[in-house]
């Protein structure tokens, strides 16, 4: 794969730290506050998320994201979106961010699939035209057949997961975030999707960030790959290397916990 | 296309502040088809599988009003048909305004912790989402009013041009409950625990607003006090609208003082704190 660093970027990170304060109570509330300022125990503990990551994602690359549970992953995906508030350093984006980081942000599940494709594209900033232009290509490929006119509480995970990610991926993502958000299709739809990825970055009219358990998914679809440990970034690069890398490291087996049924 | 936009967003680390006003209101404004189809389906989704469902949105004030009656009632009776068809009348605007104002305020409040899902998972102003609240709570009022004017008729009270200034306070009380909504929603995000006041809040300030009473029935010594209420002037002003006089000007302005003051309030406490909305839901 083409690995040229004279692109443009479409996404900067440079030396980003995000912290939050937890609280032991799982809402935090007038009366715990209170309680705190008497019982310096009780302290909120914080939460370093990230700790000075840097990367550039070239424009028009499928750029991966890997690491444990708790790395950061997440995190650094809602700050790129705009969604969480950088604590330091800063975060650049060249285009419209379109954030995959739930099932269906936006969908109310009373109302139908048809519905809920122009409240999804609302939600994720177009204008109502923008939607329609787009609402046959969205609902031919979810595939719903007849369900588009039921409720969506009446669907499947499967069947939600399809429509969101049809949603996302054909409202003119210029840069989309997806988290494991393939997770809830069948195999055929995976690999639609995947096609479908390859084809938004063929002409350098889309960024991918893609933040994944499936380590052969990163490496079929992604040209560069950052590492996250614990908040830092432990390796950058071609992404074939980083995860072999993080293979290695984690003592994982090329098997099939790490292929496409894991996306 | 990512690749050819000159300049990018940048996202930095930023003291509690205002976020630049300009571009806040023009993203806000560029965002309204999404406000008002966010608002629709909300509403069709809540009252789509009950007829019961919209017909209580009337009946729950309504049934309020007339325990309010009875109540008056029985504490003073009513006397000639006429001043108890105006005590009827005047109950169930009263009661039916009130109810909007507060369910708006107290859904522009909880507004935030409702929409947490949209707030983690997708960028927008966040302003949105109290505004919605506050176009929901006007579309379940607008049918009570029109409930009303049956009553109006019925109970023989005037119709003259007056009535045409009921859009104007409609409006003020609308920006109104928006400012309030505005001020609540982050410190119900901060501390959820405050939400449980709210209720007893809006109690008494229905028993300190000339709601369930006339104006003219306010003992001049509590007169000085409850003037400072910041919804007497808009339900002076409506009093005199609804008995067929046009209101007063110092009413007007009064109400319009205290809506501004409380948006402006409520604007700039949401808007100081809306980046941490993510971080504490």
């Amino acid at each position: 794969m083409p690995s040229d660093s004279d692109r443009p970027p479409a996404v900067w990170v440079d030396d980003l730290w995000v912290s939050f304060r937890v609280t032991r109570e799982k809402n935090q509330t007038l009366k715990g506050t209170l309680a705190r300022m008497r019982d310096r125990s009780k302290q909120a503990m914080l939460i370093e998320a990230l700790r000075g990551v840097s990367f550039q994602v070239p424009a028009g690359s499928v750029y991966g994201v890997i690491g444990r549970n708790g790395a950061g992953k997440s995190t650094m995906l809602r700050t790129i979106a705009g969604i969480l508030p950088p604590t330091a350093g800063r975060v650049a984006v060249w285009g419209r961010v379109t954030p995959l980081l739930s099932l269906g942000v936006g969908f109310n599940r009373e109302l139908t699939g048809r519905e809920n494709i122009l409240l999804g594209g609302l939600t994720a900033g177009l204008t109502s035209a923008e939607v329609y232009d787009n609402f046959d290509a969205v609902e031919d490929f979810a595939g719903l057949g007849d369900a588009i006119d039921f409720p969506m509480r009446t669907y499947s995970s499967g069947m939600f997961g399809r429509l969101a990610f049809s949603v996302a991926a054909h409202l003119k993502p210029e840069i989309l975030l997806i988290d494991e958000a393939l997770a809830a299709g069948d195999a055929a739809f995976k690999l639609k999707s995947m096609g479908k990825i390859v084809e938004l970055c063929e002409h350098q009219e889309c960024t991918v960030l893609i933040v994944s358990h499936g380590l052969e998914v990163v490496r079929a679809l992604a040209e560069r790959c950052v590492w996250l440990d614990r908040g830092v970034v432990r390796y950058e690069g071609v992404a074939d290397e980083v995860v072999s890398a993080y293979m290695a490291e984690e003592n994982i087996e090329e098997t099939s916990a790490t292929a496409l049924e894991d996306v | 296309m990512a690749a050819t936009q000159p300049y990018p967003t940048v996202y930095e680390s930023t003291a509690t502040g205002l976020p630049p006003l300009r571009a806040y209101f023009t993203e806000l404004w560029a965002r309204r088809r999404f406000m008002w189809h966010l608002a629709r389906s909300d509403l069709k989704a809540e009252h789509y599988d009950s007829a019961i469902g919209q017909l209580w949105v009337i009946l729950d004030p309504l049934l309020l009003a007339a325990v309010y009656f009875l109540l008056r009632t029985v504490v003073r009776p009513a006397g000639t048909g006429a001043a108890r068809n105006a005590i009827i009348a005047h109950l169930v605007w009263a009661v039916f305004v009130f109810t909007f104002v507060s369910n708006a305020m107290m859904a522009g409040a909880r507004s935030l912790l409702n929409g947490r899902a949209l707030i983690l998972n997708a960028s927008f102003p966040r302003a949105v989402l109290p505004i919605v609240a506050i176009v929901k709570a006007l579309f379940d009022f607008v049918p009570t009013m029109l409930v009303y004017f049956a009553f109006h008729f019925v109970l023989g009270q005037p119709f003259g041009t007056a009535l045409f200034a009921i859009p104007l306070m409609f409006a003020i009380l609308a920006v109104m409950a928006l400012g309030l909504g505005l001020m609540f929603a982050p410190l119900m995000v901060f501390y959820r625990d405050t939400g449980g006041f709210l209720p007893y809040v809006t109690k008494i300030w229905l028993y300190v607003t000339p709601a369930l009473y006339f104006v003219k029935e306010i003992p001049p010594k509590l007169a000085v006090y409850l003037r400072w209420n910041p919804l007497y002037p808009s339900f002076a002003a409506l009093e005199q609208i609804f008995a067929g006089h046009w209101p007063s000007p110092a009413y007007v302005a009064g109400a319009a003082a205290w809506a501004l003051v409380f948006f402006l309030f409520g604007a700039v406490a949401f808007l100081a704190k809306e980046r941490d909305f993510a971080v504490r839901l």
